[in-house]
Parts: C-alpha cells; sequence; structure tokens
C-alpha cells in the first residue's frame, strides 16, 4: 500500500461518517466547535502549561503533587479537543488528510504522547513526593520543555492549517483532490 | 469613518499585513495571537478553578509566580491584536462582535487585577477558606474569558465587510 492509497483509503473512510454531519454544516456548527476547540487549547495550555513551567522552576513553593490536581481539566480540554477536532475531520478530510500543517500537527501531537508517557512511566513517582521548595530533577525539567514546546507547535500548526489548504486538482471540485491526481488511473 | 479606515488600510503596513505572502506575516501574527490565548485565558482559568476549590492544596499567595507569564502573553496579544486590526480595520471595527470582545477582555482583565489584590496577595488566604466573593470573582472571570474566546473566533464569521475599498 502506497501513503497516496492510505491517503486515500482515510479520505473515503472518513467521508463515510455522517453523523456530525447536520450540526457541522449548520449555520453555526462549525464556528461553535471552533469555539470550543479554543476553550481546550486554554484549559489544556493554562493547566498543563502551568505545570511545566513548575517542573522548569517556577513558583517552587507550590508541592507539584498539589498542582497536579488541575491536570484533570487540562485532561477534559484535550478531549474537548479531540472530540471537536474528529468532528472537523470526518466533516472536511481532504482538508486535513493533504494539508502538511496537519501532518505536522499529529506528528508534534504523537511526540506529546510520549512525552507524557515517559514522563508518568519514568518521572512521576519521583516528582509527586517533592514538597513545597523543592527542586524537579533534570529530566523533569526536560520534559516539561518539551510539554511547553510542543503544544505550541501544535497550536502554530493547528492555526497554520488554513493557509496550507490542499490544492484541487481536476475539475472534479470537493472530489479531485489530490489523491485522484496521485493514484495511478 | 470610511475616510480613516481608507486612510488605515493603504499605509504599508496594513498592506503588508494583507498580502505579503511570507509564512511570518499574517499566518504567524495569528498563531503568536492563539499562543498568547492559551497562556493569558488558561493560566487565568486555572488560578479561577484553584480559587473555586480545585487542587486546594496549593497555596494562593504562591500563584502570582504565574503572573509574569499571563501578562506577558497578554502582551504579546495586544500587539499581535492591534497588528491583525491594522490588517483589517473595516472588518473588525464595523462588527459589534468585535467590540463584545473588546468589552469581555476588559472585564476580565478588571477581574484578574482585584483577583491579584484581594486573594493573591493576602497572607491570611494561602491555605485557608476562600470567601465567596472571591469565588464569585473567579466564576466571572471564567465566563469572561470563555466569552472572548468565542467572541473572538465568531469575528470570521460576523463580519459584514471585509476592506472599505
Amino acid at each position: 500500500m502506497t501513503i497516496y492509497e492510505i491517503q486515500h483509503w482515510l479520505l473515503t473512510t472518513l467521508r463515510s461518517v455522517h453523523i456530525v454531519e447536520p450540526i457541522m454544516t449548520s449555520r453555526w456548527g462549525w464556528p461553535i466547535c471552533e469555539s470550543l476547540h479554543f476553550v481546550g487549547l486554554s484549559l489544556l495550555i493554562g493547566t498543563v502549561g502551568m505545570f511545566d513551567l513548575r517542573l522548569l522552576g517556577v513558583a517552587k513553593r507550590i508541592p507539584i503533587s498539589a498542582l497536579h490536581r488541575l491536570i484533570p481539566w487540562g485532561i477534559g480540554g484535550y478531549f474537548i479537543n479531540i472530540i471537536t477536532g474528529s468532528m472537523f475531520l470526518v466533516t472536511a478530510p481532504d482538508q486535513y488528510l493533504y494539508n502538511s500543517s496537519f501532518h505536522l500537527k499529529m506528528l508534534f501531537m504523537a511526540i506529546a504522547g510520549l512525552n507524557v508517557v515517559t514522563f508518568y512511566s519514568a518521572m512521576f513517582r519521583k516528582v509527586n513526593v517533592l514538597g513545597a521548595g523543592a527542586d524537579a530533577p533534570w529530566g523533569a525539567k526536560w520534559i516539561g520543555g518539551a510539554s511547553l514546546f510542543l503544544w505550541t507547535g501544535i497550536i502554530i500548526f493547528g492555526r497554520l492549517l488554513t493557509f496550507y489548504r490542499p490544492f484541487v486538482c481536476g475539475d472534479e471540485g470537493q472530489t479531485g483532490l489530490l489523491a485522484t491526481c496521485l493514484l495511478p488511473k | 469613518m470610511d475616510q480613516f479606515f481608507l486612510w488605515l488600510e493603504a499605509t504599508a503596513l496594513s498592506t503588508w499585513m494583507r498580502e505579503s505572502v511570507s509564512v511570518f506575516a499574517f499566518p504567524m501574527i495569528l498563531s503568536y495571537h492563539t499562543i498568547g490565548m492559551g497562556f493569558v485565558a488558561g493560566l487565568s482559568a486555572a488560578m479561577d478553578l484553584r480559587i473555586l476549590g480545585v487542587g486546594r492544596r496549593v497555596p494562593l499567595l504562591e500563584l502570582k509566580r504565574f503572573l509574569p507569564v499571563l501578562w506577558f502573553a497578554f502582551w504579546l496579544n495586544a500587539v499581535s491584536g492591534v497588528l491583525l486590526l491594522i490588517g483589517y480595520p473595516t472588518k473588525a471595527l464595523t462588527n459589534p462582535v468585535f467590540y463584545l470582545k473588546l468589552t469581555f477582555i476588559a472585564f476580565a482583565i478588571v477581574l484578574l487585577r482585584r483577583i491579584t489584590k484581594s486573594i493573591f496577595q493576602s497572607p491570611d488566604l494561602d491555605l485557608g477558606e476562600i470567601p465567596a466573593r472571591g469565588k464569585w470573582l473567579a466564576a466571572a472571570s471564567l465566563f469572561c474569558w470563555v466569552g472572548t474566546i468565542f467572541a473572538g473566533r465568531l469575528l470570521a464569521y460576523t463580519y459584514t465587510r471585509l476592506t472599505a475599498s
């Protein structure tokens, strides 16, 4: 299977999802989902970003375990964004699947995911016992810094999506996207 | 007013914002605005959540250490916001939703300053019970940031004129 065939398969599969179509094609459906996507983003950056800053040494008098209580709200924001993001994706899959900015966003999200797994498997037990005033170990600082870098990158690639919309290929309009040109006839 | 829009839209900076094909022009300035939003609304919301009772063991007095980051992000957004406005003054200033957004921001900032003064700087509150008034300030702050985000996002869908010319 070539990458083009995978993209084409994803395109047809995602396009066959019609469950959110009535919402997304209504007058305010898409704009409201976008607004919720930004609210989710802010919840994630606010709580996870605050936690990352603490790992890096800001507000050291806050015990790391205490600040960690805010993280579920960031996870909530993350899930708001997974849901709204998927709604955009199934409504206009071609806008995303052939968009280099979307590819980079997904790559950064995957790395951010690995960063989270690394943190909880290798660092969490060490930092969770640290009291007020304690400095996080270097490993945790790197993870915190990487998290800030990755989420900032994810925001940038998310915003740049609009400016890297794929070109329409051929005269077939919406269906005649890159896949049609790239796949052998 | 149209005279002013026409003049502003003819300036080099406004033209650059609209017409430059560089990714570092409009696209990146819009990205900075979104990053700043994440930190301003997000950090402020995290502080509000603490005041409302999430993470009670977080000492309130220490939360003010995040304020420099928050204010840096605020000024980043003030500057990027003004640049976006210079690019499309007619689009924003003829849209009532834009004034709604500015109103939400003004209230959110007033609330943040009051929260800073009455909560982050009173030693007796640190880990103690927060008075109802403090919780109302935090709830209002959350409401204003959500309002700002919705109004801001909906600007792209509610404008009636793009440019004056």
